[in-house]
């Protein structure tokens, strides 16, 4: 689902590190203080998993590529900021060591799927873990996934607005929300059902297996 | 020194080509980052336009009909756009060649720690994941319907998630041994 370089205005990815800047300070801080001495070791277990998960890429019409996100999985398993910083590094690591996604939008992208997908599938199994708990994780992790491709599919569909050249043609990506939505949310609402039952799957084998300490 | 040098350059680079916008510009610019490549130029070229051929096919292709449709001019905007995610894309492939990340983020040891760390991981997971693939193909006479494929990955996922709780308490461990967090006090 990620954007990648060159398609988005710098004014739209400059205010979003900006945004991110303070997420990623306050994730750090948060993880640090609920994981002390063991915080560089998870932090990298976690990314090297996160990084993993997200290896089989499905591409998609519209400007972009569809793949097992992984984020809805860290968040239960983690928590939000975990989850958050581990997406971040897995973006720098796609970005500079295979020359996927992109360094610009890395912000945009950690943003709609690391910050939000987590908080959103984190806030919805909340909701609704005390009535049926697979029905939480399953719905939790589907709104985390599709919330994520609204919030891309918004961020591609403003750059018509974010400037033009002499022609009138666009200086960015070409098309509005009307083209972008759905282009890019109806596959996720597969993807993001998908992506769920997997989650709920690992979730209840791991849950089984685990041995009580 | 040099790894940070390089990454910082790239940043700029890349943060400055999205200033640009007229495509005789950016055509220069790809000439001098070919120049700049060298002989790897063919295979890093290969490399980008196989990754950016399906986003840019259909952002280019779409915007042809609606603009054609709507009987407004096209070319200067394709011209741009593939100009500008190609030479993106080259670059930072380009970088991926000879980027020591490790020695690039020196500025912060425990930053260092965790990409040196992660990386080692990632090799293991996928060492891990692809085992766990070539078995469960060669224990399948013929295409597994989605029900198995699906518990397959489930499983999968499961394993990497078991095994990601395991070592991050073994790295711990064996930091710990080692003196890494008495340094750090």
């Amino acid at each position: 689902m990620h954007i990648p370089d060159g398609l988005i205005a710098p004014q739209v990815y400059l205010a979003a590190y900006a945004a991110a800047a303070p997420a990623w300070a306050w994730a750090v801080r948060k993880v640090a203080r609920d994981f002390d001495e063991t915080l560089i070791p998870r932090l990298a277990v976690l990314t090297a998993l996160a990084f993993v998960l997200t290896t089989v890429m499905i591409p998609l019409p519209g400007g972009t590529s569809g793949h097992v996100i992984g984020v809805g999985l860290l968040a239960l398993a983690f928590g939000i900021w975990p989850a958050f910083l581990a997406y971040s590094l897995v973006l720098v690591l796609q970005s500079l060591l295979f020359g996927a996604g992109g360094i610009t939008v890395l912000a945009v992208n950690a943003l709609a799927m690391g910050l939000a997908g987590a908080a959103v599938t984190v806030g919805v199994h909340r909701l609704l873990v005390g009535w049926r708990k697979p029905v939480a994780v399953i719905v939790g992790v589907w709104c985390g996934v599709v919330v994520s491709a609204v919030l891309v599919a918004l961020v591609l569909g403003i750059q018509p607005l974010m400037g033009s050249d002499a022609s009138g043609q666009p200086l960015f990506f070409p098309f509005g929300p009307a083209v972008t939505l759905p282009v890019i949310v109806i596959p996720h609402l597969f993807i993001g059902a998908g992506e769920a039952v997997l989650t709920w799957m690992v979730l209840s084998v791991t849950e089984r297996r685990r041995v009580p300490a | 020194m040099k790894d940070r040098l390089l990454l910082s350059v790239w940043l700029v680079a890349v943060v400055g080509i999205t200033f640009i916008h007229d495509p005789v510009w950016l055509g220069g610019l790809l000439l001098l980052a070919f120049a700049l490549a060298g002989k790897a130029t063919p295979a890093l070229l290969k490399r980008a336009l196989i990754a950016i051929a399906l986003v840019n096919i259909a952002v280019s292709a779409g915007f042809v009909i609606s603009a054609s449709l709507a009987g407004e001019p096209w070319g200067l905007f394709v011209m741009r756009l593939n100009l500008r995610v190609l030479l993106l894309t080259f670059l930072t492939l380009w970088l991926a060649r000879h980027l020591d990340l490790v020695r690039a983020v020196d500025f912060s040891r425990s930053l260092q720690f965790v990409v040196v760390l992660a990386l080692g991981q990632i090799k293991t997971f996928q060492r891990m994941l692809t085992d766990y693939r070539m078995a469960f193909r060669s224990r399948s006479l013929g295409r597994p319907d989605l029900k198995t494929r699906m518990r397959s990955a489930g499983r999968q996922a499961g394993a990497l998630l078991e095994k990601a709780e395991l070592q991050a308490t073994e790295v711990n461990l064996g930091m710990r041994s080692r003196g890494f967090f008495d340094d750090r006090a």
